[in-house]
C-alpha cells in the first residue's frame, strides 16, 4: 500500500501518524507551538518521516485535523471582519432568536456577537421570499458602503441579505462591487456558505466563515507550501466537522465547515474500535491536554447534527453561536491534563482554563506555576517522570509538588496526596456531568454503553469515569494517545453541496430533478477539480406548510420520508402534499480504510513495580507497571495496574480487570469503587 | 425502597429528554409560524396519578395551567375510562390556560396495557374564530362567546379512531383550518413519540423503579424549594402596578399584590386588584397562577426540576371577579398581555427581600394579529407577530438584551414570516436610548416595522407599557415607553393604542416600538466605562448625569 500521513493539532499536543508500505502505524506526539502551530507540525513531520525512512515523494496523502477554527472564534482575536446586511437589519446578530436558554435564571446573558455594531453596514436593497426584487440594489449607496469598509480597514466581509437563498443576485452584485473597489477584501456570501432560510442562523454561519477565512487561508497555504518544498506530491486533505475530508484548497473558502475538525476524528476512530470489539453503542471519550470531548455513537455511527453551536454557556442548547454546519454531536468541556486547579469555597475547582502547552503544567518545567491535572496524576504515581511522552518530555515532580502544595493543599489544609487526589476526582466529576449530557439526556442509559477512551489523558481517567456512571466496559485502544490522528486516516473523503429551491415535490418531474442534480455535479467537479468516485443525492422534504425538513435519499424519497417521519415524529400523514426545500449532493472521492494492525503473539514480560496512590487501599500501595508494547493478546491484568505507552498512560484502579484483545485494545471491566 | 442516586439521575434525565423530544417534534412538524418558529407551546409529563413530574424548556406560563387542566381532563374522563390510543382535547379558558387559541392535548400513556402516565402539550393555534382574526381582540368583546369556538374536554381520538365530527367542527370554525388541523396533528404525533420513550424507559429500568424515582423527584424538589423559600427573610411585601388600559379610551387597570413569606411557605394574594373587565383582557386564574409559579421558581430554585413538588409550597389567591380571577364567561383571548405584569409585580414585591436576584421590569412584548385577503394567492390568511424586547436591569449587570421574558418563546424569523404571510418586514432593530438608566441599564426596546401587502386588513394590536413605563428598582429609572405607530415618517403617521382594533389598507406599515427595560440602582453610580461602550456602539446617543 502507499504510505500516508496524518497530523492533528490539539490545544496542547500535536499528534502524528505515518502508515508505511507494510501498513504499520508509526506515531509521535509533540507540544503544540504558539502562536504558530505549524512549527510543531513541521518539526514533528520531519522527525517522523526521517525515523520511518519513508521518502516525502512516496507519500500518497497528508490528512490534517485542526482546532484552529474553534480557537479563532473562542479567542475572538480576528480583526477587520465586517458584515453587510439589508437596510433595517443591522442588529440581526445581536437580536438572535431571543429564546431563553435557561428558563428560570434571571441572571443569564447572551454571548457577545463576533462582530459589533460598528462593523456592520446596511445596504439599501430588498428581495422577497419568492425571489422577486422589491427594491433594487442601490449601487451608489453600495459603493459608498464599500468605500467606507475599505477606509475602516475591513479584511474579510460577510454579505448576508434577506432571502438571498431564493435569489442571490444582490449578494453577487455587491460582491462584484467589492472586488472592483476593494479587491483586498475576502468575501463570504450567505447564498454560498449556507443557502438556507432563517436570516439569523444563515448570517451567523456566514459571519463565522468570514471570521475564519484570513487566518485559515494563510495557514493552509503555508502548510501546503512547506510540504511541497519537502518533496511531497500527494493530496493535502483537511477534516471537516461532519467527519468527512475535503481538499485544503476547498476548505480555505468554506472554513466554517472545519470549525470542529480535530474532535470529529477522535469519535470516528472510537466508533471503529467499538465495532472491532462488538460494541456498536458507546460514548467516545477523548481527553487531551486542554479539553475533553464526548460523543454518542449508536449502531457504529457517531451522531451528527445539522446545526452546530460554539461557545455554549454551561452547555445549554441555544446559548452559543449557531452555524448551519453538519457536525458530530459533541459535547466539549474544559477538562484536560492542563486544566488548572484552585481552591474555591473550601472545595477544589478544576478548569475550565488550561495551562495549555505553554507554559503547560508545572511539572513540564517550562515556567508553569499553576497546579494542573497532569501535576496531580504525576504526584499520585500514575505517570512516570522519566518516560512521559516517550521520554520526550522529562517531568519535574518537585515543580508539581510545589504547585499543588502551595496553591491547593496549603490553602485547604490538605496533605499533598489528598490535594492531588482531590484534583483527579474533581476533573472526573466534571466529565461525569458531561457524559450524562451525551448519554442520559439523549435518552441512553450509560449502563448499556461502552466507553472508548482516547487522547493523551483519556486512559488515565476512563475507568473511574465509567464506574461513576455504571458503564460496564471500557475500551482503551492501542495508541490511544494518538487515536484521532489515526481517525483522520480512516475518514471518507466527502464534500457536500446544497441548493435551496422550494418546490412542490408532487409536481416536479424527474427531468427537472435530474437537471438540478446535474447542475450541482458540474459545480462539484469545478470546485473539487476532479471527478468524484460517487455522488450521493439527497433531498430535504416536509409537508407543505411546515417549517422543518427531513433529509432523505433522493431515490425512493417519498417512502423513505414517510418511514423516517413516522419513526421520528410518531405518525406520518401520507395524504398531505410534500414540499422539497433543499437539494443535497455529496461528492465522495473515496473511502480509504486504515487497517488496524494486529498484535503479534508473544511471551509478554514481567511488570515493574512502583508506588501509587489509591484511596481504596488507604493511600500509597504497590502497583504493577506494564509496558503497553510488551502486552500480548489474551493477557489479563488485575488492578491496581498502570500501563504505560508512548503517548498515554492507562490507570486500572483496584477492582478493575482488563484483557488484551488481538488488536492490542485493553478491554476493561471497571469494577466498582466499593 | 429508596431509589439509588444513579437510577434517580437516569429517570430524571430521561423524563426531561422525553419533554424535549416531544417539544422538538412539535416544533419540527407544526404548520403555523408561532408554533414552529416562535415555539409558542409547552410540554409536560405527568405520572399515572396526574402529577406533573417534568416540564420541557418552553413557555413556563402554560405550566401551572397544565396541572389544573390534567385534573379537569380526569374529572371528565376518569382513568378507568381511558384506553390505549385515546387522545383528549380541551380549550375551555377556565379549565385550560385562559383562552380559546390554546389547545391542550393529553394522551394517557400505556405500557403493556397499564396506565403509565400522561403526556400533555399545549399549542397556541393561529385562529379559532371569533370577532377578529387571531381570536385575541380586546375591544368589542364582552364575553367569551365573541372569541371563537369553545371546546370542553372531549376525546379527539378514541382508541385510535379520529373523532371526525369534532375535527370537522374545529376546521369549520377557524379562518385558517389548514394551520389548525396541521398543528393538532403535530400535537398528537409528538405525544406518541413520548409514549414510546416512556415505555422504553420502564422496560429498561422496571416500572416500579421508574415510579419510585418519580415519587422521589417530587419529594426532593419540594424539599429544596421549601429550603430556598426559608432563606428569604420572613415578611409581608406589597407591590402595585398598572396595566395601560383595556382598549382605546378606557382607564388603567390596577394590579395589587401582597407576598407573604413565613418560614418555608409563601403566599401570594392579589386582593385590591381591579375587577374583571367587559373586554377580552382578563386572566383566568390558571393563567395567573402559572406566572406566579414562574416568578417564585426564578427567585428560589432556577435550576431545580419544575414539577408538582415545586408548586406545593406556594399558595396563590385572588378575589373571585377580579381581572386576574374572572368569572366565566368573561373574555380572555388577549390575556398574554397580562402575563408579564403578573410576573413582574411578584418580583417588584420581593425586591427589598432578595435584591440580588430580582430584575427591574422588562420591555413588554407585542403579540398583534391580523387577518386579510392576499391578492396574490387569492386566499384569506391570519398573520401573527411575536415581538420580544429585553429584560430589566439586575443587581450586577445590565438587562439582558433581546431575550424573551418571562414566557419563553423565540422570535419569528423575517424570512419565515414573509414566506408564510404577505408582509414585508422593513426594519428589526434596537431603539437607542430606550433602556431605563441606572447603575445598571435596562435592555433596549426593539422596533419591528411590518408592511402588510394585503387588502381589507383587520388588525388587532396587543401591546403594553405605552402609558406606564417598565419600572426601575433600587433607585433605577423606568425604561422608555413603547408605541405603536401606523405609517411612521409619512404625512399619514398616527399612533394607535396597545389594545386597538383597526382596519388597515394595502401597503400600510405598522411600527411596533417596544418599551425599554427598567434600570437598577442610582444612575450616578454607573461605571463610566459602560457609558463609553454604550456610546461607542450607539446603544445610547447621549448621557446626561
Amino acid at each position: 500500500m502507499k504510505p500516508q500521513l496524518a497530523f492533528d493539532v490539539g490545544g496542547t499536543f500535536t499528534d502524528f501518524v505515518l502508515q508505511d508500505q507494510q501498513g504499520r502505524l508509526h506515531a509521535m506526539k509533540r507540544l503544540t507551538t504558539y502562536p504558530d502551530p505549524t512549527e510543531a507540525c513541521l518539526a514533528g513531520l520531519d522527525e517522523l518521516v526521517a525515523q520511518t525512512g519513508v521518502g516525502w515523494e512516496e507519500l500518497d496523502r497528508a490528512v490534517h485535523g485542526t482546532t484552529l477554527g474553534s480557537n479563532l472564534v473562542i479567542e475572538r482575536k480576528a480583526e477587520g471582519v465586517a458584515l453587510a446586511t439589508t437596510e433595517g437589519f443591522r442588529d440581526v446578530l445581536a437580536i438572535g432568536r431571543q429564546k431563553r436558554y435557561q428558563l428560570y435564571d434571571l441572571q443569564i446573558d447572551k454571548p457577545r456577537p463576533l462582530i459589533d455594531r460598528t462593523w456592520i453596514w446596511e445596504v439599501p436593497e430588498r428581495v422577497r421570499a419568492d425571489g422577486s426584487v422589491w427594491r433594487p440594489l442601490d449601487e451608489a449607496a453600495a459603493r459608498r458602503a464599500v468605500a467606507a469598509m475599505r477606509e475602516r480597514g475591513v479584511r474579510s466581509l460577510a454579505v448576508s441579505f434577506l432571502h438571498s437563498y431564493a435569489n442571490p443576485a444582490h449578494e453577487r452584485r455587491f460582491a462584484e462591487l467589492v472586488a472592483e473597489l476593494a479587491p483586498g477584501i475576502e468575501l463570504s456570501l450567505s447564498s454560498e456558505v449556507s443557502p438556507q432560510f432563517r436570516e439569523y442562523e444563515r448570517t451567523s454561519t456566514t459571519v463565522v466563515n468570514a471570521y475564519l477565512i484570513p487566518a485559515v487561508r494563510e495557514y493552509l497555504a503555508r502548510l501546503g507550501e512547506v510540504l511541497r518544498r519537502r518533496g511531497f506530491q500527494g493530496g493535502f486533505w483537511v477534516m471537516q466537522s461532519g467527519g468527512g475530508l475535503a481538499a485544503a484548497s476547498t476548505m480555505a473558502r468554506f472554513p466554517v465547515r472545519m470549525i470542529e475538525s480535530g474532535p470529529a476524528a477522535g469519535a470516528l476512530i472510537a466508533a471503529r474500535y467499538g465495532q472491532l470489539c462488538g460494541q456498536p453503542d458507546l460514548v467516545a471519550f477523548d481527553m487531551g491536554g486542554t479539553t475533553a470531548k464526548l460523543c454518542l455513537v449508536t449502531e457504529g455511527r457517531p451522531q451528527t447534527v445539522d446545526t452546530f453551536e460554539l461557545h455554549r454557556v454551561r452547555l445549554a442548547p441555544g446559548s452559543g453561536i449557531p452555524m448551519n454546519v453538519r457536525s458530530l454531536d459533541l459535547v466539549e468541556i474544559g477538562a484536560g491534563g492542563g486544566s488548572i486547579a484552585r481552591p474555591e469555597l473550601g472545595t477544589i475547582q478544576v478548569g475550565p482554563d488550561s495551562a495549555g502547552s505553554s507554559p503547560g503544567p508545572a511539572c513540564y518545567g517550562r515556567g508553569g506555576r499553576e497546579p494542573t491535572v497532569t501535576d496531580a496524576n504525576l504526584l499520585l504515581g500514575y505517570l512516570d517522570p522519566q518516560t512521559f511522552a516517550g521520554g520526550g518530555l522529562r517531568l519535574d515532580p518537585e515543580a508539581a509538588r510545589r504547585a499543588v502544595g502551595e496553591r491547593v493543599a496549603a490553602p485547604l489544609g490538605l496533605s499533598l496526596e489528598e490535594a492531588a487526589w482531590g484534583i483527579h476526582a474533581m476533573v472526573n466529576l466534571n466529565m461525569e456531568l458531561a457524559t450524562r449530557v451525551v448519554s442520559i439526556e439523549r435518552g441512553h442509559d450509560p449502563r448499556r454503553l461502552a466507553l472508548v477512551a482516547t487522547g493523551g489523558c483519556g486512559p488515565a481517567h476512563a475507568v473511574r469515569l465509567a464506574r461513576a456512571l455504571g458503564i460496564g466496559t471500557v475500551l482503551v485502544p492501542a495508541a490511544a494517545g494518538v487515536a484521532s490522528a489515526i481517525g483522520l486516516l480512516a475518514a471518507e473523503v466527502r464534500f457536500e453541496f446544497s441548493l435551496s429551491r422550494l418546490t412542490a415535490f408532487d409536481r416536479i418531474s424527474e427531468a427537472e430533478c435530474e437537471a438540478i442534480y446535474a447542475g450541482m455535479e458540474r459545480e462539484a467537479k469545478a470546485l473539487l477539480g476532479q471527478s468524484p468516485a460517487a455522488f450521493v443525492r439527497e433531498v430535504d422534504l416536509r409537508y407543505a406548510g411546515q417549517g422543518y425538513e427531513l433529509t432523505v435519499p433522493y431515490r425512493h424519497a417519498r417512502s423513505a420520508f414517510a418511514e423516517l417521519y413516522a419513526r421520528r415524529y410518531g405518525m406520518a400523514s401520507p395524504t398531505e402534499a410534500l414540499e422539497a426545500t433543499t437539494w443535497r449532493l455529496a461528492a465522495v472521492l473515496g473511502t480509504p480504510t486504515v487497517e488496524l494492525p494486529e498484535l503479534p503473539p508473544g511471551e509478554g514480560c514481567p511488570p515493574r513495580q512502583r508506588r501509587a496512590w489509591f484511596p481504596e487501599l488507604g493511600g500509597w500501595a504497590d502497583c504493577k507497571v506494564h509496558r503497553r508494547e510488551a502486552l500480548v493478546p489474551g493477557q489479563r491484568l488485575d488492578g491496581p495496574v498502570v500501563v504505560e505507552e508512548l503517548h498515554s498512560t492507562t490507570v486500572l484502579p483496584p477492582g478493575a480487570t482488563a484483557v488484551v484483545d488481538r488488536h492490542g485494545t485493553l478491554v476493561v471491566e471497571p469494577g466498582s469503587d466499593r | 425502597m429508596k431509589p439509588d442516586p444513579l437510577t434517580l439521575g437516569v429517570v430524571w434525565g430521561a423524563l426531561q429528554s422525553i419533554c424535549v423530544e416531544i417539544g422538538s417534534t412539535v416544533q419540527r412538524t407544526a404548520y403555523s409560524i408561532q408554533a414552529r418558529e416562535g415555539q409558542d407551546f409547552s410540554v409536560a409529563v405527568f405520572d399515572a396519578q396526574g402529577r406533573m413530574t417534568a416540564q420541557g424548556p418552553y413557555s413556563p406560563g402554560h405550566m401551572g395551567a397544565m396541572s389544573f387542566a390534567v385534573r379537569n381532563f380526569l374529572e371528565a374522563f376518569p382513568p378507568e375510562h381511558l384506553r390505549p390510543g385515546d387522545v383528549l382535547l380541551l380549550n375551555d379558558p377556565q379549565l385550560g390556560s385562559g383562552h380559546f387559541p390554546d389547545f391542550l392535548v393529553m394522551q394517557p400513556w400505556f405500557d403493556r396495557g397499564v396506565l403509565a402516565g400522561f403526556g400533555v402539550n399545549l399549542v397556541h393555534h393561529t385562529d379559532v374564530g371569533g370577532a377578529r382574526p387571531g381570536s385575541q381582540a380586546v375591544e368589542g368583546i364582552f364575553d367569551w362567546h365573541q372569541e371563537g369556538l369553545r371546546i370542553p374536554p372531549i376525546k379527539i381520538v378514541d382508541e385510535g379512531h379520529e373523532n371526525e365530527a369534532a375535527l370537522a367542527i374545529i376546521a369549520a370554525n377557524s379562518r385558517v383550518p389548514v394551520n389548525v388541523l396541521g398543528d393538532l396533528r403535530s400535537q398528537r404525533a409528538s405525544l406518541r413519540v413520548g409514549e414510546r420513550r416512556l415505555a422504553e424507559l420502564r422496560r429498561r429500568l422496571g416500572a416500579d423503579a421508574v415510579e419510585a424515582c418519580q415519587e422521589e423527584i417530587l419529594a426532593q424538589t419540594e424539599l429544596r424549594v421549601r429550603e430556598r423559600i426559608a432563606a428569604i427573610p420572613d415578611g409581608s411585601y406589597p407591590f402595585t402596578d398598572h396595566m395601560d388600559d383595556y382598549g382605546t379610551g378606557t382607564p388603567p387597570l390596577r394590579i395589587q399584590v401582597r407576598v407573604e413569606v413565613a418560614g418555608d411557605r409563601i403566599r401570594i394574594d392579589f386582593g385590591g386588584t381591579d375587577p374583571q373587565t367587559p373586554s377580552g383582557l382578563n386572566s383566568y386564574f390558571n393563567y395567573t397562577r402559572s406566572y406566579v409559579y414562574a416568578a417564585v421558581k426564578c427567585l428560589t430554585d432556577p435550576y431545580g426540576p419544575m414539577n408538582a413538588g415545586a408548586l406545593r409550597p406556594i399558595e396563590i389567591t385572588a378575589p373571585e371577579g377580579c381581572f386576574l380571577n374572572p368569572r366565566p364567561p368573561a373574555g380572555g383571548g388577549p390575556r398574554a398581555a397580562i402575563c408579564t405584569r403578573i410576573f413582574e409585580v411578584v418580583l417588584g414585591a420581593l425586591a427589598p427581600a432578595v435584591p440580588e436576584v430580582v430584575t427591574a421590569a422588562n420591555s413588554h412584548f407585542c403579540n398583534a394579529t391580523f387577518g386579510a385577503w392576499d391578492p396574490v394567492t387569492q386566499r384569506r390568511f391570519v398573520g401573527y407577530e411575536l415581538i420580544h424586547g429585553g429584560t430589566g436591569a439586575r443587581a450586577g449587570r445590565d438587562g439582558c438584551e433581546a431575550i424573551s421574558s418571562p414566557y419563553n418563546a423565540a422570535n419569528i424569523p423575517v424570512e419565515a414570516e414573509e414566506a408564510a404571510v404577505p408582509v414585508l418586514v422593513e426594519r428589526f432593530c434596537f431603539i437607542p436610548d430606550s433602556g431605563g438608566r441606572g447603575r445598571f441599564r435596562g435592555a433596549l426596546g426593539i422596533r419591528r416595522d411590518v408592511r402588510i401587502l394585503a387588502e381589507d386588513i383587520k388588525f388587532t394590536n396587543l401591546s403594553e407599557r405605552q402609558r406606564f413605563p417598565p419600572f426601575g428598582v433600587m433607585g433605577g429609572e423606568p425604561g422608555r415607553r413603547g408605541r405603536t405607530v401606523v405609517n411612521p415618517g409619512t404625512p399619514g403617521e398616527r399612533e394607535i393604542g396597545g389594545k386597538a382594533s383597526v382596519d388597515l389598507q394595502y401597503g400600510d406599515v405598522v411600527s411596533f416600538q417596544l418599551a425599554g427595560g427598567g434600570g437598577y440602582g442610582d444612575p450616578a453610580e454607573r461605571d463610566p466605562g459602560l457609558i463609553e461602550e454604550d456610546l461607542r456602539l450607539g446603544l445610547i446617543t447621549r448621557w446626561e448625569p
